[in-house]
């Protein structure tokens, strides 16, 4: 017992930290004091209903002031384990809304008023769903989550050129920039082939939409991957993320989620959604997308019931 | 009491030896995802494997490397070689060398010994403009003696773009020729494949449905300037087959290209090519991740990269031609419909187990 507490140590110490910040989760003596990590997924529920989680990607460079980042960007997933059907959509970060925390502004600015808590209350509100459990990731925990489960494979749907890519995670002057050229075609990449893929946008004539495509093709690769993913690899992958990640989900959840994510094998039964026009158009106070609600709303509710 | 203290010290050491063994029998239950692969020179090729005709030339990790009968060679340093291609005379090689900012074209033997640098990509000392370097990648020699590439000229602010452009191997790019006119924020066009007459390559572009997808192209000309890019060249695909990746067979009358339906898969497709058109597709390869396929130049076959199992680096595999014989049909018939796919009686064969090649590098097969 003692050898497989000190193994999983570090998985229950990420878990410690990062999640019970906005939905109540486990306590951490409750993750210690199980038999065992392995045991637990061993003896995990499988989940059963359908169930939406709200993922958040931001900057988390010296731009900005510890946990008051904005959400590069927001996907909201709806899993439906009875039909093994998963639907993404891309909410676009520059998004006008009335965010949770009082006034308007760009959706992702919620985060860095009100942390998590602030940018699902913003999101439920104004797309009239009801969210389970979020997961927040910078941009370093998704290069370094991607580099410990060994890379990731993605068909990369166009070159993906870009002379002005900020040169800000690894210190140094954070308006720095320099070129990245990821090329067209199925290919393995690290975490900062990945994450190049993701947030480029000054190539791409729909910018931040474009870009959105490209994270939901990175999301699926990350799934892919996963599914060869043991218990006894969560160590290395808590090691290696350390705080670059936050969620809601505590470990006996993800266990229990690792069948399902196993059984999703059919690409089709994923749909990817992204609010392009008609349902969003420019030209928003300070360089916001418009919502056009009375389209938006009825696809939502279609697929986020 | 002695004998307590003993029972006592030996449930410790007894605690020690079984929490230690938990933690050690834990570590090796590990996935092995993130192991890094091998260098190809570490050990040989399965030896169940093929022993492949001729010569491959490969590229992983920044270093192109030569496998001649089941042996690999590293021909490069590790030092951002990639791209390898063959003069059509297979005397030499052309490869590109990638630096964090720009790339350039090489001529090397083919024990991978640099004869002459072709482009001169850096920016000029004291610019701190990052956009005043350039990029020049799928370096093809073409039987007129040119060089065609993919290069990142013209540009402007953010509309960064590869345009096709041919170049004389004793002059440089800026007396170079712009064969295609790429469209603005798409990635622009790649893989030159020179013919005889013109050029196949692969134009990206936004689809009907607002989305990037690549198609095969032919040109039978350079670009002229002035003329709209609109209906300049032939397309070969259509958006919906979103292709990329061709490689015209060693007779000449077939292309292998890589299509994904606008999805996140990637099948081996084979057409006949009369030198204008593809005829009918033929699914090669529809169950795995397939790059950069890659005639025998024997016609023994095709080479191409996948992972091995799973979901993971890419390996060398290689598909006898028995695999993809020709289909009967009693009426040519060019055009994107899709024949069934054949009940592979020859399956493919993976030649190498723990690589990790470059799938975004072309093979380069002399025989």
């Amino acid at each position: 017992m003692a050898g497989g507490l000190a193994y999983f140590l570090p998985a229950a110490e990420l878990a410690f930290e990062s999640t019970g910040q906005v939905i109540t989760s486990p306590s951490p003596s409750q993750l210690l004091l199980s038999p065992s990590a392995t045991q637990t997924s061993a003896t995990a529920a499988p989940v059963a209903g359908a169930f939406t989680v709200l993922l958040l990607g931001s900057d988390d460079d010296s731009k900005f002031k510890a946990d008051h980042v904005l959400t590069q960007s927001m996907i909201l997933v709806r899993v439906v384990p009875s039909t093994k059907q998963v639907t993404m959509l891309s909410i676009p970060r520059d998004l006008y809304v009335h965010l949770s925390t009082g006034g308007y502004g760009k959706i992702m600015d919620a985060y860095s008023y009100g942390g998590p808590g602030a940018s699902i209350s913003t999101v439920a509100q104004n797309f009239g769903v009801k969210i389970n459990d979020y997961i927040w990731i910078g941009l370093l925990g998704l290069v370094k989550l991607i580099d410990a489960i060994g890379g990731i494979d993605v068909v990369t749907s166009h070159p993906v050129l870009d002379d002005y890519y900020p040169a800000d995670i690894y210190g140094g002057w954070p308006y720095d920039y320099e070129r990245v050229a990821v090329l067209a075609g199925p290919q393995h990449m690290t975490g900062i082939q990945a994450m190049q893929y993701v947030r480029s946008r000054h190539g791409d004539l729909q910018s931040d939409l474009g870009r959105s495509q490209r994270q939901q093709q990175v999301l699926i690769a990350i799934r892919q991957k996963a599914k060869q993913m043991s218990p006894e690899d969560l160590p290395t992958i808590s090691a290696a993320l350390g705080k670059e990640m936050k969620t809601s989900i505590s470990l006996t959840e993800v266990a229990g989620m690792l069948p399902l994510a196993a059984s999703l094998d059919n690409p089709d039964s994923i749909r990817q959604l992204v609010l392009l026009p008609p349902y969003t158009h420019g030209g928003g106070p300070g360089g916001s997308i418009t919502p056009d609600w009375g389209r938006i709303l009825p696809l939502v509710h279609q697929y986020f019931p | 009491m002695i004998q307590r203290v003993g029972l006592g010290l030996a449930m410790v050491v007894l605690m020690l030896v079984s929490s230690t063994v938990t933690f050690v029998y834990l570590g090796t239950k590990t996935s092995h995802i993130a192991d890094l692969p091998q260098k190809p020179t570490a050990a040989t090729p399965r030896a169940q494997a093929l022993s492949l005709s001729g010569t491959i030339y490969i590229a992983q990790s920044g270093a192109i490397y030569s496998l001649t009968a089941g042996r690999f060679r590293q021909i490069t340093p590790e030092a951002g070689w990639t791209q390898p291609s063959l003069y059509p005379d297979q005397s030499r090689l052309l490869a590109v060398r990638r630096f964090a900012l720009y790339s350039d074209i090489y001529i090397m033997s083919r024990f991978g010994v640099v004869q002459k640098r072709l482009t001169s990509n850096v920016a000029p000392p004291r610019t701190y403009d990052p956009g005043a370097n350039h990029w020049a990648f799928y370096p093809r020699l073409g039987t007129d003696g040119r060089v065609y590439l993919s290069y990142d000229q013209p540009k402007g602010g953010y509309a960064v773009v590869f345009s096709i452009w041919s170049m004389s191997p004793t002059s440089n790019i800026k007396q170079g020729k712009l064969w295609s006119n790429a469209d603005d924020y798409t990635g622009g066009d790649v893989q030159p494949i020179p013919l005889r007459q013109g050029l196949i390559y692969t134009k990206y572009s936004y689809g009907s449905n607002d989305r990037l997808t690549g198609q095969l192209y032919y040109l039978p000309s350079p670009y002229v300037r002035g003329r709209p890019a609109t209906g300049w060249g032939t397309a070969l695909t259509t958006e919906d087959e979103d292709c990329r990746s061709p490689q015209v067979s060693p007779s000449g009358k077939q292309v292998a290209m890589i299509c994904t339906y606008q999805k996140q898969v990637s099948y081996l497709v084979i057409a006949s090519w009369n030198g204008k058109k593809l005829g009918a597709r033929q699914r090669i390869i529809t169950n795995q991740m397939v790059a950069q396929p890659t005639w025998a130049p024997d016609g023994s076959g095709i080479a191409y990269l996948a992972p091995g199992t799973g979901n993971g680096p890419f390996q060398l595999w290689f598909l006898p031609s028995a695999g993809y014989a020709p289909q009967p049909s009693p009426t040519p018939n060019y055009g994107p419909i899709v024949t069934p796919s054949p009940l592979l009686a020859v399956k493919p064969v993976q030649i190498t187990t723990n690589n990790g090649f470059d799938a975004t590098s072309p093979l380069a097969w002399a025989d």
